[in-house]
């Protein structure tokens, strides 16, 4: 336990307390980590993952298990069994230091509404234990990064919903983490306040060297920022990626004919394909030059009338929803597209 | 390393500074946990006392403080022309203090917590270095804190008052006076400020809170009050302290304020040969009955603290 100064934390790893900091390693480590509620709700079930620095896709839908994970590793909840670390440290059993190290962004609203954003970010400075005259200096720092300036002087109950998302990242970075937890950080945004977010998110993740995870239930959105992805579903790992390897995997041929969609998807098995049917279309796995040779004497032989024939943008998410189908049959996919909030 | 090559090497160097007004580390000193429940407590006083809020958050203090440091100075007018004092250190003015304070819990207590659970602001706070029970031990002490010094500035006042205005035989008595009267004011700060903020814990929203802590004050003042009249049948003036039936003695242990009352009185009252004229009758040998419930009542105030934050963390 720590309760005088806890020293500072250097580039290079250093320490927080007595313990060293493992920044080279993976940012986020995880082993058979299962946490139940009360004695019937599992939302972890054996997670076993490891999250890389950059930035982390955390993908699942409502009630996957996110919220729970981010929970437990800011050292809020116990988990019931297996471990959680970050940067090397347990989660469970150094709570304290850990949270010197992580900013975290909830996905509610979390601000009262009659302080101005300098006044609470400032707070929030001195609360993540940073001197009074660092706290002020650092609040307007952050406000400055996430795009808030005159306007931080105003009453954060004035706010559009856009400017207080901003506060909350603001709040999270302000104590200069190591790693930022953003759960759902586009929430409640329209369109073109969820892309400046993303930007905005993107821009930390790279320019500012923090490592990020982010948790969304929307993949399609979050997908072009993330450097990894980790799917979740049910408390358990769908599948813990770099993005490249995802979207190297899903060059896929789409194929459609205006009749004898059996025939030639028969034909193209026959040719060595993997042809798959996906309602009026086929799609083929593209491994080369043969492949679109092989199609193209497939259709020649059937004399099937091709009404299109394209390089499919197959988009991480229909991968996700694939896997999910397959590893959990009767299970609700992720959802990709936006759902009305119910909570 | 010669000079020149000092030179060379650091010139450019100090010509060639880049305003990078991109992201900078914090390289400075990280304060700890005792710090941080420090600094929340010194935040969470000030906005008791309506410092660091808006104007109208200073409307209630201010009054609360005026209200209650008046009689300080009529006391030091009178005390000028001749006249005894005529506040005391024990009680003050018990119907006034009841009332300010009851007050002063209902509108600040709330202003300190409700706020915090209104905005759901508390995942922010457990978020950081510090531990669960970190967040209400600063509040508390930061409400006791300011009850403290609304309960015991008037005491100052009425001493450097009285002093000042009296002869110089007066300063013995009157410093003993005063340290029986800041002991007795910390026992009020203490219990009244538990109870009260554990009540304005249970509602985020603020107006309930108000009502709550408002509501618990002076009815249990109202019921003890009530239940001893009916004990000794009849108000004031009261009967020799031998005669004072057994129901009377007990009616106090209803309300806190009647509770705290009632130790002082006890201890006023010693020796046993007169009972002072107090709002509350001596509680005699129910002595322990009385401490007892003072204990219950700030025991009862941190375990719904630690419940409620407990609960609150957990689910938001």
């Amino acid at each position: 336990m720590t309760t005088g100064p806890l020293e500072g934390v250097t580039d290079s790893g250093g320490t927080v307390g007595k313990l060293a900091v493992h920044a080279d390693g993976p940012v986020i480590q995880t082993q058979a980590l299962t946490k139940r509620y009360r004695s019937d709700v599992t939302a972890l079930d054996g997670l076993t993952v490891s999250v890389a620095p950059g930035i982390t896709g955390l993908i699942g839908a409502n009630g996957a298990g996110k919220s729970t994970l981010i929970k437990i590793l800011l050292g809020l909840l116990e988990p019931t069994t297996g471990r959680a670390m970050v940067f090397g440290i347990d989660c469970g059993r150094h709570g304290e230091q850990i949270r010197t190290l992580i900013g975290y962004m909830p996905e509610h609203d979390c601000l009262p509404p009659d302080v101005t954003a300098t006044e609470f970010v400032t707070h929030m400075g001195r609360m993540s234990g940073l001197p009074a005259t660092s706290a002020k200096e650092r609040a307007a720092e952050s406000l400055r990064h996430v795009g808030l300036h005159e306007e931080r002087y105003r009453l954060v109950g004035t706010y559009s919903t856009g400017m207080k998302q901003r506060v909350k990242l603001a709040q999270a970075l302000v104590g200069d983490p190591r790693l930022l937890l953003l759960d759902e950080p586009t929430n409640g945004l329209d369109p073109a306040g969820r892309s400046e977010m993303l930007d905005l998110i993107s821009r930390i993740g790279t320019e500012f060297g923090i490592s990020i995870v982010v948790a969304s239930h929307l993949l399609g959105e979050i997908e072009r920022i993330c450097d990894h992805i980790v799917a979740i579903e049910a408390g358990r790992l769908l599948r813990a990626d770099t993005i490249t390897s995802f979207t190297g995997a899903s060059r896929m041929l789409r194929v459609e004919v205006d009749e004898g969609i059996q025939a030639l998807e028969d034909e193209l098995a026959r040719r060595g394909l993997s042809p798959r049917r996906q309602q009026r279309s086929i799609l083929v796995p593209l491994v080369g030059d043969a492949t679109f040779d092989a199609i193209r004497d497939a259709l020649a032989d059937l004399r099937a009338p091709l009404s299109r024939l394209e390089l499919s943008r197959h988009s991480v998410e229909e991968l996700f929803r694939e896997s999910a189908g397959a590893q959990a049959p009767g299970q609700p996919d992720l959802v990709t597209t936006e759902v009305p909030d119910v909570r | 390393m010669s000079a020149d090559s000092a030179m060379t090497d650091g010139a450019p160097r100090a010509r060639g500074v880049i305003h990078d007004r991109g992201y900078r580390r914090y390289e400075g000193p990280r304060l700890g946990r005792v710090q941080i429940v420090r600094a929340l407590m010194w935040h969470s006083f000030r906005s008791a006392l309506g410092i660091g809020r808006g104007p109208k958050a200073k409307i209630l203090p201010v009054i609360a403080f005026v209200v209650m440091c008046l009689p300080a100075f009529v006391n030091a007018f009178a005390v000028a022309r001749g006249a005894p004092r005529i506040v005391t250190y024990q009680s003050y003015l018990f119907p006034l203090r009841v009332i300010v304070l009851t007050i002063f819990a209902a509108v600040q207590g709330p202003e300190l917590v409700s706020r915090d659970l209104r905005s759901k602001v508390l995942p922010l706070y457990f978020s950081r270095p510090m531990r669960r029970g970190d967040y209400p031990l600063a509040k508390y002490l930061a409400f006791a804190g300011a009850c403290l010094l609304l309960v015991e500035l008037p005491l100052v006042l009425l001493y450097l008052g009285t002093i000042a205005s009296s002869h110089s035989n007066a300063i013995w008595p009157n410093t003993r006076g005063l340290l029986g009267g800041l002991a007795i004011g910390l026992l009020w700060a203490v219990v009244v400020s538990a109870i009260g903020l554990a009540l304005a814990s249970l509602s985020p929203r603020r107006a309930y809170a108000t009502g709550v802590v408002a509501i618990y004050f002076f009815l249990t003042l109202t019921l003890a009050q009530i239940i001893r009249q009916i004990a000794q049948q009849g108000p004031a003036p009261f009967p020799p302290p031998q005669t004072i039936p057994a129901g009377a003695r007990l009616a106090s242990l209803i309300s806190p304020f009647t509770t705290v009352e009632s130790i002082t009185q006890w201890f006023a009252g010693q020796p046993k040969r007169f009972q002072p004229a107090g709002p509350v009758p001596d509680p005699g040998s129910y002595l322990p009955a009385y401490i007892l419930m003072a204990v219950v009542l700030l025991a009862a105030g941190f375990a719904i603290l630690a419940v409620r934050y407990r609960k609150a963390g957990a689910t938001s």
